[in-house]
């Protein structure tokens, strides 16, 4: 972007871990369906906001592509969705789509489906953009599995004077995130300052996340799983000159938020804070709730109306009851009017789960509950 | 309930209408023979319930051959103080109009009414089979089925339930039973009777397994898929590397080095070669030289060669020439001597001959004597055998003729004698000097004749007497005799003799002399074997030979002289005589031997003389010096030459060895090989590099992760919802098992009430025995003492008893729930004894307090102790028709 002196102000989009082609068939196919639906068009989204935010490119720290033999049509609509942004791209491989000798990438090119204004990184060096006065160093993955720091050599790639040193690479900064031990890839958490960089844009991670204030993961533009919090942004970085300090900021790019919640059931009002919750968010959401503790007839009917209303609120609602009880209370037995010999069953099934087999007893009583109460309404109307 | 009043037209028999009026309460005993109508009325009563008007399945109703007929069937009865009737037609007319209480209903409104107070069901289709029957097929017992209480109990089976639920004072469970139907239904969408999954929940099973199936394949295509990159990865770089490198330049390089290298061996080896063959022929011309050098040098020795030679044979000739004399004189000596020998020789053979002369002569003289003897003899003998032969001669005969005369003489002889015998005998003594004349024949004297012929005696004087032999053998008798004289007669004649005696007298001669004549010829062969004339010339010729011998001894015996000296003998002569000749040849031949010996050494001496001059002559030219002169340089100069060229052959020799040619030849080889295969490897990299290329691009083209992503999405979909299924199954089979368990343990509950009747019942039968009621309301165990079994181990007739007693305890039961309970008996007990029956009287009298009940029979003699007045269905029948 130029400034308002009409100087140039370098700034670009950062983004990365696209996983594209990755499939959601363990939701329903509707459902499965929509979330790769949003992932094209968090890839027309970046392309928008580089558009109005005036970037000068789009950096794309690794895993376009969730796998190498991905469809044909995969590739084709994941370039076609970067149409918006005419400014350069430059796309790196990352672990899951490295560059390798045969690859997503050489099959992008052999489809001709790469535009002329994406630069894939397919080898390690330095991407001049002249016009921009960006000195992009990148880093991709060659191999399925990379143990050395492929970095290291960033300090050793001379970039013309004035312009800015910005290094692209796919991996996890050691020591800085969790479960990072023996990790592939590993990135050294202070390579800004031992190759000089202006930046260091960096994929892996799915979640925003800042190393350092010249470091930084962009996250996932769409989440794309219940963990790794911070999913579903971009950055915009913007770095007046070479040395200066870098201007970040954050922006959403998800359609979708997905939530897990593991909930206990013990006293009337958890239920009740559970069935609010779910009514404050948002219908653009996939909720995967685990329940246990303990539920009152009163309160399972309570449940499955707060479910099925959400079912046809959300994009997906997975709801596991499997550790939770049903302790129907002396009012929801006498509501059911089970009399004779019912009342006895009713008796043994929650005897039954407080037993060896819990699951049976207390889907078996949820049925008999369920069947009384549908008959008992049949009676009444 | 009470039934009042039954009537019935047009069923079976009963073609007018029949009606049984003032039903009690109690027992209503009906009788009648076989085939009076008893089974049709209650075949009636059931067709009027269970049977739908409209039903087809009741022609049995219809009478014989009537097809106008409109059975129907008119039926009153009172149950809890409502009054109800029904009017049922069938067939032809098919109604059904029921009244309760005023209030009419009909057709099949009309039916389940009664279904429903009675407790029993219709048949969908067809008719009223026995699971149709319910609580009546409890209580009205047909003809010779009271035993059979486990059919009829299951069938009553809900009906009763239902019926006795508010016997157990509460309520058993309304809807408890629909509940068990739903739950029922819904485990069955998802598994089978068996308890195996169905349906959906099958369906997901094998999805599941397929999608497994499906993404273990793509996990290996995808699997390939990587190592067909990663070989795609190596291949090219090992391909850069080579088209970088290109080492099969490096090796034909090196290849050309060896080949350069080798040429340079092999002009060496050429040189060797052609310096070899130098040597070879400098060698053999070096050997010539040689062997004329050799030759020149002996010349001289070879002149004091022939010198001694000269000498030696001088020496040789001179002792030759010595020897003379000697040998000389000794073929002398042994000529003496063999002349001697010959003549000694020449006297013996003279002597020799002599004596053979004389041994001669003495042996012809022994012989000319023999033969002279022998030819005496043999004149003697030829004389002998002459005179023989002449005798022989003359009394030449034939033998056989005189044999066969001989012969006929006696057969003559002998039939003479017969005709003596037989011939007339004539005696004759006559006076002297008398005569009688027979046959002219004078007879004196006396005498005898017999008499063949006639004959003639005269008498002188006296006349003539004729005599005539008789008897007719006589006549042949004389034939044969006169046959047989005239055969001698004629043989004789033939023998030229006279007589038979000189017949024999000249054959006797003839043999005398054949053998004389034999006698002497062997004689004379004896002495003169060849013959006499030969014998005399043998002996003439011996005379001539001994007179020629005796005349060649003379003459050798005058020209000897003196013939008596006894020289040795001739064998003896003669073998001096050759040794002396073998050693005057002996001596002779030394001598010849000795001559040449002689004659040699002198022509030794001469040759050996020659040679000598000769050679002394040559060797004294001095040209010969020169020649051997020049000879030992030409030598010298080989011989160097010789050396010069072992030399240099060594030292070619060494070259080549350092430089092994045959190792050169494996570099080359080696090194030709080297650079094809490498670049036949480069050349199958490219190849392997395009197809891998090829194939990856088809593969990559199928998007195999995405797939595999999208299978696994799916596989925990299913995973998910067959988990769900899988729980709700267990959920439904739990809740299923819990419901099925409470159920029954409420049926339990109703069993105490119904054990209550039947142990009232029993205990009139045998007091001592006991029947248990199973939890699905069946008489099950059965004891009595230490007796125990079930009811079906029972006899027959103890089978009927307790049937009747459990029917009995339903009864009761039903009639405590408020329901209608009528009991048909149709000719039951008919197996019981008296004893029992007794019993069974007891216990029927006692439940008619508390039902009613139709007992039909048509034995009423066995019921008269009942109290109760029999109905004869015969009188009716009458009744009706009247």
């Amino acid at each position: 972007m130029y400034s308002d002196r009409g100087s140039l102000v370098p700034r670009f989009l950062h983004t990365a871990d696209w996983q594209m082609g990755r499939s959601f068939s363990r939701f329903e196919t509707e459902d499965g369906a929509a979330l790769v639906e949003a992932r094209y068009a968090a890839i027309e989204k970046l392309a928008q906001l580089a558009v109005e935010q005036e970037c000068d490119a789009v950096l794309v720290a690794g895993d376009v592509f969730d796998a190498q033999a991905v469809s044909d049509r995969t590739i084709r609509r994941v370039f076609n969705a970067t149409s918006v942004f005419k400014g350069p791209w430059i796309m790196l491989p990352g672990n899951h789509d490295a560059a390798l000798a045969e690859s997503v990438w050489t099959r992008a090119r052999r489809l001709d489906a790469v535009p002329g204004n994406i630069h894939l990184a397919l080898e390690a060096g330095v991407i001049l953009l002249e016009e921009q006065r960006l000195a992009v160093l990148t880093a991709p993955l060659t191999q399925r599995h990379t143990y050395t720091d492929l970095t290291e050599d960033f300090k050793d790639r001379e970039t013309p004077q004035g312009f800015l040193r910005i290094g692209l690479a796919h991996g996890s900064v050691q020591g800085v995130l969790p479960d990072d031990v023996d990790s592939t890839n590993p990135i050294a958490p202070d390579r800004v300052d031992l190759a000089n960089l202006d930046y260091l844009a960096l994929g892996d991670w799915h979640g925003t996340k800042e190393i350092n204030e010249r470091t930084w993961y962009s996250g996932t533009p769409e989440p794309e799983r219940f963990r790794n919090n911070d999913a579903g942004y971009a950055l915009v970085v913007t770095i007046p000159e070479p040395g200066a300090v870098p201007e970040i900021t954050s922006h959403e790019i998800a359609r979708y938020r997905w939530h897990q919640w593991r909930e206990t059931l013990s006293v009337p009002s958890d239920l009740d804070r559970l069935i609010e919750r779910m009514e404050e968010l948002p219908e653009t959401s996939v909720l995967d709730i685990r329940l246990d503790g303990a539920i009152t007839l009163e309160g399972l009917q309570r449940l499955d109306h707060a479910l099925s209303l959400a079912e046809a609120r959300f994009r997906s609602v997975a709801c596991d009851r499997a550790s939770l009880q049903l302790e129907p209370t002396e009012d929801d037995i006498a509501s059911l009017h089970a009399d004779g010999y019912l009342g006895d069953v009713i008796e043994e099934l929650q005897m039954r789960q407080g037993g060896d087999s819990p699951g049976p007893a207390r889907d078996a009583l949820a049925i008999l509950a369920g069947m009384l109460k549908s008959r008992d309404q049949g009676v009444n109307q | 309930m009470k039934l009042q009043r039954l009537r019935i037209e047009q069923v079976r028999q009963f073609r007018t209408p029949i009606a049984l009026d003032d039903l009690q309460p109690g027992i209503n005993l009906i009788h009648g023979p076989n085939e009076s109508g008893k089974s049709t009325l209650v075949r009636a009563i059931r067709a009027a319930f269970f049977e739908r008007h409209r039903s087809k399945s009741v022609e049995d109703l219809r009478p014989w051959g009537d097809s106008a007929a409109a059975p129907a069937i008119e039926l009153s009865f009172e149950h809890g103080g409502h009054q109800w009737s029904l009017t049922k037609s069938f067939l032809q007319r098919k109604r059904c109009d029921l009244q309760i209480d005023g209030q009419s209903f009909s057709g099949e409104e009309a039916e389940e009414k009664l279904a429903e107070l009675l407790g029993y069901q219709f048949p969908k289709k067809g008719g009223s089979k026995e699971e149709h029957w319910g609580i009546p097929g409890l209580l009205w017992v047909e003809q010779g089925t009271g035993q059979d209480i486990e059919k009829a109990v299951e069938h009553a089976g809900d009906h009763l339930k239902s019926a006795l639920n508010n016997l157990v004072g509460e309520v058993a469970s309304t809807g408890g039973d629909d509940v068990i139907q739903a739950i029922e239904k819904q485990r069955a969408e998802l598994l089978t009777g068996t308890g195996k999954p169905r349906g959906e929940y099958l369906q997901l099973e094998k999805e599941r397994a397929g999608l497994e199936a499906e993404i273990a394949e793509l996990g290996a295509r995808i699997e390939q898929y990587q190592a067909q990159v990663d070989r795609l990865g190596i291949l090219t770089s090992e391909f850069e590397r080579a088209n970088r490198d290109r080492p099969w330049e490096e090796a034909r390089r090196r290849m050309e080095q060896a080949q350069q290298h080798l040429r340079q061996v092999e002009s060496l080896q050429a040189q060797q070669l052609r310096e070899q063959e130098t040597l070879d022929h400098v060698r053999q011309h070096l050997k010539l030289l040689h062997q004329n050098r050799e030759q020149m040098q002996s010349q001289g020795k070879k002149l004091e060669q022939r010198e001694a030679d000269l000498c030696k044979a001088r020496e040789l000739l001179v002792e030759e020439e010595a020897r003379t004399p000697a040998l000389d004189q000794a073929v002398r000596d042994a000529r003496e001597e063999y002349d001697t020998a010959v003549r000694i020789v020449e006297q013996a053979r003279q002597h020799e001959i002599r004596t053979r002369l004389k041994q001669e002569i003495a042996r012809l003289q022994g012989q000319y004597k023999t033969s002279r003897q022998s030819l005496d003899k043999a004149a003697e003998f030829q004389q002998k055998l002459d005179e023989a032969r002449q005798q022989k001669q003359e009394n030449r005969v034939d033998a056989d003729a005189v044999q066969q005369a001989r012969a006929t003489r006696r057969q003559l002889d002998e039939e003479r004698i017969r005709s003596q015998t037989i011939a007339t005998r004539l005696t004759w003594q006559l006076e002297p000097g008398q005569s009688l004349e027979l046959n002219n024949e004078s007879l004196e004297g006396k005498g005898e004749r017999r008499l063949l012929d006639e004959s003639t005696m005269q008498i002188p004087g006296v006349g003539r007497l004729g005599i005539y032999p008789g008897g007719e053998d006589l006549a042949s008798v004389r034939r044969n005799l006169a046959r047989l004289e005239q055969a001698l007669d004629e043989k004789l004649r033939e023998l030229g003799v006279r007589s038979l005696d000189e017949a024999e007298h000249k054959l006797a001669h003839y043999q005398d002399a054949t053998s004389r004549l034999k006698h002497s010829e062997d004689l004379l062969l004896s002495v003169a074997p060849q013959g006499l004339e030969r014998l005399r010339t043998v002996t003439r010729d011996t005379l001539a030979e001994l007179e020629a011998r005796k005349e060649e001894l003379n003459a050798l015996l005058d020209a000897s002289g003196t013939a008596d000296d006894y020289p040795p003998s001739l064998a003896d002569a003669e073998r001096a005589r050759k040794q002396v000749e073998s050693r005057l040849s002996g001596a002779e031949a030394a001598r010849r031997q000795h001559e040449k010996a002689v004659l040699t050494a002198r022509q030794n001496v001469q040759n050996a003389n020659r040679e000598w001059e000769q050679l002394a002559e040559e060797l004294s030219k001095s040209e010969s010096q020169r020649q051997l002169q020049e000879l030992v340089e030409r030598i010298s100069a080989s011989e160097k030459r010789e050396s010069e060229l072992v030399t240099t052959l060594a030292s070619l020799d060494k070259k080549i060895r350092d430089a092994r040619p045959d190792l050169l030849q494996q570099d080359i080889q080696r090194f030709r090989q080297a650079a094809e295969t490498q670049q036949k490897a480069q050349e199958n990299r490219e190849r392997e590099l395009r197809d891998v290329r090829v194939r990856l691009e088809a593969w990559g083209a199928e998007g195999l992760e995405e797939q595999l992503s999208e299978k696994s999405g799916e596989l925990e979909h299913a995973n998910r919802r067959y988990e769900e299924l899988h729980r709700r199954a267990e959920a439904l089979d739990l809740l299923l098992n819990v419901l099925s368990e409470k159920r029954q343990a409420l049926t339990r509950r109703l069993q105490a009430p119904l054990q209550k009747h039947l142990d009232h019942y029993l205990s009139v039968l045998f007091p001592e025995a006991t029947l248990e009621v199973d939890e699905h309301l069946m008489p099950g165990r059965f004891s009595r003492g230490s007796e125990l079994g079930t009811m079906t181990e029972l006899s027959f007739g103890a089978r009927e008893q307790m049937g009747l007693i459990s029917r009995l305890a339903y009864a009761d039961l039903l009639r405590e729930a408020g329901r209608p309970t009528l009991i048909i008996l149709d000719d039951t007990l008919v197996h019981s004894d008296a004893e029992r029956l007794d019993g069974m009287k007891r216990i029927l009298f006692d439940a008619a307090h508390r039902h009613q009940i139709l007992l039909f029979t048509c034995h009423p003699e066995k019921w008269q102790d009942l109290g109760v007045e029999p109905r004869d269905l015969q009188a009716l029948k009458s009744q009706a028709v009247s």
